[in-house]
């Protein structure tokens, strides 16, 4: 009981979701099956959702969701059954090219977790969690002002080089919901069926 | 106005004024067509006021010219015709020599040596600068009308092109102004100046003016190699001038004339210095030049640097006693006299003046007659207390033979310049026997009566020419009646240069010049107390020439104005030039008549009189030559003017008869005289052949040499050259083959391959493969980390 | 680490690091098109934990502010459209060459 008053809940649901993540992630690296790889990649890109809730971020982890896991993994989906052949469903690379690709692939990852440890922690208070107030509707809102030009996070900044900076995210709000439109027609054009089209002369 | 301040000021305004309007006509001439004239001739005359106003104003107050009166003494032993020993003379001792000298600006300080801008101004100079001004503003006035033709598009009718038709050129009348301007500026230089360096360098610009004005019609071939010749015959005499220098630059070192201050003393006072009466001696330092063993031996010989110097300075007397030196100033004099042969085309340069008539006569009038010819008098007449006695008896040699030859050929040139051309030859022989003689008021009086009355000659002759449209005097006559001005005011001239005039009374100008050269001459003559063959040759040549002078002239004027007239065409034609031309006329005659009478004791004479080199007044005997050179005031006795005066008059009457003769009334027909004494005058026509002479003697083996230079020039250079460019051509076959293609291509091409090849193998990592691709990215990622954690430092990051 | 200490924004680098590494090492080793789409879908992921974990008031009090998650919003938008690209671009290849074999795209190869 006494262990169960001393854990620090956060931590521990840090670590099942870290877990849940990598480990589906590597079983997206292993499995040769591409079915397997899209069911194992919705979890892996669920599991980083409640990252993202853990760290406060509660509408992100919600567009994770609904867009990742809910929009794009159903695309590929899409893609997987499409293509989906026999011939095509496990496609097995050479035992060089997995060597090659670990060794190259640890080093990075050695670089960057000795890069992430020698971060400077930076000020930390370990009742900061129960200062902060739990304004979670609140945090939707000030996301929707900073879309729209008004960042209220920064009139309480206490440090003087991050209050200055970007006053919002209009334009490139404006630019994504263009790009979007784009892509929309692009993709359209792209995937339609030419197989049916008469051969050029 | 104080003289020693307003004369420089004064007369260097007047130089600098003609160059003004050169410079402006230089640069924008062209533009200014006819008023470059307008301005050449306003500052013309705007330096002849200056020089009016420093004569009148700052000269005459200040020196009162009054009459010298040694005439009317009788020296105490001429009278007995004895040798006066030279330290028996009259003392002139501590007269002061009314001149002022400075300089304007320093140009350069060798040593002790000063290069000044400097000026020598005395009466000389002042009546010089009036008489350059005057004649010069006339000419403008004149050479208005006389170039009138030249302000539009001018056609040469001497110049034939080779299609037959005549040249057309672009009228030239600024560039004639320009000259002109170019040539006063550089004559009243040569006057003005206060060292014999600034002489020289004016004397070359005179020279150069007259050669761009005879070249003035460049396109004529006779004017092209006239031009030429008077260049090439004056450097033949500037040559000598240049030794005569070298002699007095390294012996006096100094250039300058005068004392500018009291330690610097000037040539004329180191030659004639004040302790020594003013009488001639050879200055020290030339004696120590010339017994230059001597001076080292003493300085081997004696202990200290200051008693060799003592020493020195204690022989020096006994040297010059013993002759050392003497030959130095010989040969100084006649340095500086063979470029005064040069420039006055005196005997045996003579030959360039005659020819230089192809320049335009207001040129000859200006430049050939009346001023740049008679610079080499006037230079004579400076320098005239630097000349021995053996010099002066080569000048009065020179002068003696020029006068006489000049007169005998002019007595059968047909050109009316050629005629005047002569005339001048051989009256600036005159002026350089007088000056030769001892005769220096003579000599410079000729000078200005000369500068007038020939300038006058000449410019009716351009006035003639301009009306008839020819040289030649044997297609001219009767034209009094056309051009009545030009016909009395060449009259004028006539009797002026003929010496006319009532005995004893009254004359035109030349009467008192050309008797008071015979004066001289005579009283060279008469004095001379042994071996007086030279005073009589000379006395009999210039008395005779004086009656020949009077036959030509006046056979000019009538072959030119009387009788019928021998061109009928010609003579229709004709007509009186314009008044631009004849009033400059008018008021030369005016001068040519009375620029040598006395006016109340101002008079040409009393002026110059104040000009006269100090010790000059004094009876010399050369040191070589055995001869007596007899104070010029000797010669004004009554026993020496009174059988010159009527010996004169009585040749020029003849002279005058004889002209009457053969050419006015025509009694004589002067084509049977010729017939009877025909080799002289094939001999005088030819010009006594001295052209013929010249070219066999100098012309000819230049161009025998020349041409033999050039064989050498063609065969032996010119096959060394082409030798040395096949030797080049051949080494640079050889670079190209093996240095060229082989070294600098093979390295380019070398480097080409390597290129190419890397990209071969470049090519293979560019495989295709995507996956490839992600693993080059991820290690050039690691990489770089790699790369930065390794190189990275606070300092580079700042 | 330990569980009753409060985490840190390391454990959230490391695990972004895993994911991205381990997305990297799929593009790399799978020769299904779709597969490598799987793969960069990983990395992004892997790059968005760093974005949220830097804008987290809960781990670090210096925090990028809004700034890390709206970055995160528009990673996740502009995937989705990569997504819908990649997918077209994935089966006009497949309608092409009847195959969904990357290695047999090499038309570039130089």
């Amino acid at each position: 009981m006494l262990l169960f008053t001393a854990l620090n809940w956060h931590t521990l649901f840090f670590l099942i979701f870290a877990l849940f993540a990598c480990f589906f992630a590597f079983c997206v690296l292993v499995t040769s099956n591409i079915v397997r790889m899209a069911f194992y990649l919705t979890l892996a890109l669920g599991a980083t959702a409640g990252l993202f809730m853990l760290a406060g971020a509660h509408f992100v982890g919600a567009m994770q969701l609904m867009i990742y896991v809910g929009g794009t993994l159903v695309l590929l989906v899409f893609g997987v059954m499409l293509t989906a052949q026999d011939s095509f469903v496990r496609m097995s690379t050479r035992g060089g090219d997995w060597v090659l690709a670990v060794a190259v692939g640890v080093s990075l990852l050695a670089l960057l977790v000795v890069a992430a440890i020698y971060l400077p922690q930076g000020e930390f208070h370990a009742d900061a969690q129960a200062k902060i107030p739990a304004d979670v509707a609140n945090q939707t809102t000030s996301l929707g002002l900073a879309l729209l030009s008004t960042r209220p996070d920064k009139l309480v900044a206490t440090n003087e080089t991050l209050a200055a900076g970007m006053s919002g995210y209009l334009l490139p709000f404006e630019i994504v919901s263009v790009h979007l439109l784009v892509v929309l027609i692009g993709a359209a054009y792209l995937a339609r069926a030419r197989r049916h089209a008469p051969p050029p002369s | 106005m104080v003289p020693s301040e307003w004369l420089p000021r004064l007369l260097g305004i007047a130089v600098l004024l003609p160059l003004v309007a050169f410079v402006v006509n230089v640069l924008v001439g062209p533009a200014l067509k006819k008023y470059a004239a307008y301005l050449s001739t306003l500052m013309i005359c705007l330096a002849f006021v200056c020089s009016m106003t420093a004569l009148v104003l700052a000269w005459l107050p200040y020196h009162d010219p009054a009459p010298a009166g040694h005439g009317d003494s009788e020296p105490h032993a001429a009278a007995t015709s004895m040798i006066i020993p030279v330290a028996d003379q009259p003392q002139h001792a501590h007269q002061e020599i009314a001149a002022y000298t400075g300089y304007w600006y320093r140009l350069g300080q060798f040593g002790s040596l000063h290069l000044d801008i400097g000026y020598y101004i005395d009466s000389l100079a002042v009546c010089m600068f009036c008489m350059v001004t005057l004649i010069a503003s006339c000419i403008h006035f004149y050479s208005i009308g006389y170039m009138h033709d030249e302000e539009s598009e001018y056609t040469d009718h001497e110049v034939t092109l080779s299609d037959g038709s005549y040249l057309t050129r672009p009228g030239r009348f600024p560039r004639f102004f320009q000259y002109l301007s170019l040539f006063c500026f550089s004559m009243l230089g040569l006057v003005i100046s206060g060292n014999i360096a600034m002489t020289f360098v004016f004397w070359e610009l005179v020279g150069i003016c007259s050669y761009f004005l005879i070249g003035f019609y460049v396109e004529r071939p006779s004017a092209s190699t006239a031009a030429n010749k008077a260049f090439i015959v004056n450097r033949v005499g500037d040559f000598g001038m240049i030794i005569g220098l070298m002699v007095i630059w390294s012996t006096l070192g100094t250039f300058n004339f005068g004392d500018i201050t009291k330690d610097e003393p000037g040539i004329f006072s180191l030659v004639r210095p004040a302790e020594h009466q003013h009488e001639l001696i050879v200055p020290a330092k030339m004696v120590q030049e010339a017994a230059s063993e001597k001076v080292a031996e003493i300085v081997q010989h004696s202990e200290s640097l200051e008693t060799a110097l003592s020493e020195i300075d204690a022989c020096t007397d006994d040297w010059r006693k013993e002759g050392y030196g003497y030959w130095l100033m010989i040969v100084a004099g006649l340095g500086i006299f063979c470029g005064c042969v040069g420039k006055s085309a005196q005997f045996p340069l003579q030959t360039w003046l005659p020819d230089a008539m192809e320049g335009p006569t207001p040129v000859s009038a200006l430049v050939h007659s009346a001023t740049m010819v008679a610079a080499g008098v006037f230079l004579v007449g400076r320098f005239f207390p630097v000349f021995v006695p053996e010099v002066l008896l080569v000048i009065a040699v020179v002068g003696c033979i020029t006068l006489f030859m000049a007169a005998t050929i002019a007595i059968t040139a047909t050109d009316i310049k050629r005629v005047l051309a002569y005339s001048t030859i051989s009256q600036l022989g005159y002026m350089m026997l007088a000056l030769g003689v001892g005769g220096w008021m003579a000599g410079m009086l000729h000078l200005f009566t000369h500068a007038f009355f020939k300038s006058l000659l000449f410019m009716c002759s351009g006035s003639v020419i301009h009306g008839v449209h020819t040289n030649e005097m044997t297609e001219m006559g009767g034209l009094r009646k056309k051009m009545p001005v030009t016909a009395y005011t060449m009259l004028i001239g006539c009797l002026a240069i003929s010496g006319a005039g009532i005995p004893f009374l009254i004359g035109f100008s030349g009467y008192y010049s050309k008797d008071a050269i015979l004066e001289q001459v005579f009283s060279f003559w008469r004095y001379q107390p042994e071996n007086a063959g030279w005073g009589a040759l000379f006395f009999l040549v210039a008395a005779g020439s004086a009656g020949i002078t009077a036959f030509y002239m006046f056979r000019l004027w009538f072959m030119t104005f009387a009788g019928a007239p021998r061109d009928q065409e010609r003579y229709d034609h004709a007509h009186e030039s314009p008044k631009v031309m004849y009033i400059p006329l008018i008021i030369l005659s005016i001068f040519a008549v009375g620029v040598a009478w006395n006016f109340f004791d101002v008079s040409l004479t009393n002026l110059l009189e104040q000009a006269r080199p100090l010790g000059t007044a004094a009876s010399v005997q050369g040191e070589i030559v055995q001869q007596w050179w007899p104070d010029e005031h000797l010669a004004h006795q009554e026993k020496i003017v009174f059988p010159v005066t009527l010996i004169a008059f009585g040749t020029a009457v003849t002279g005058f008869l004889l002209a009457m003769l053969f050419y006015g009334l025509r009694v004589l027909n002067a084509q049977e005289v010729q017939q009877q004494f025909h080799m002289v005058y094939r001999f005088l026509l030819n010009k006594w052949w001295f052209d013929e002479l010249y070219d066999f003697l100098w012309v000819r083996p230049t161009l025998l040499i020349s041409r033999l230079v050039t064989g050498i020039d063609r065969r032996w250079i010119d096959g060394l050259i082409d030798g040395l460019a096949d030797c080049t051509k051949r080494f640079s076959q050889w670079g190209d083959r093996w240095v060229d293609q082989g070294v600098v291509d093979g390295f380019a091409n070398l480097i080409a391959r390597w290129t190419f090849n890397t990209g071969l193998s470049l090519r293979r990592v560019q495989t295709g493969q995507l996956r490839q691709y992600v693993m080059f990215i991820a290690l050039g990622t690691v990489a770089i980390f790699i790369l930065i954690s390794l190189f990275w430092s606070r300092t580079l990051a700042g | 680490m330990s569980l009753f200490e409060p985490v840190g924004v390391t454990h959230y680098l490391i695990v972004g690091a895993v994911m991205f590494v381990i997305g990297a090492i799929c593009m790399a080793t799978k020769r299904n098109a779709l597969g490598i789409l799987m793969g960069i879908e990983l990395v992004l992921n892997g790059a968005n934990i760093n974005f949220v974990a830097f804008g987290s008031q809960y781990l670090r009090t210096e925090t990028l502010g809004l700034d890390g998650q709206l970055v995160a919003l528009f990673v996740i938008v502009l995937a989705a459209a990569e997504a819908a690209v990649a997918l077209a671009i994935a089966l006009n290849f497949y309608n092409n060459h009847a195959t969904i074999d990357v290695d047999r795209a090499d038309e570039l190869k130089g």
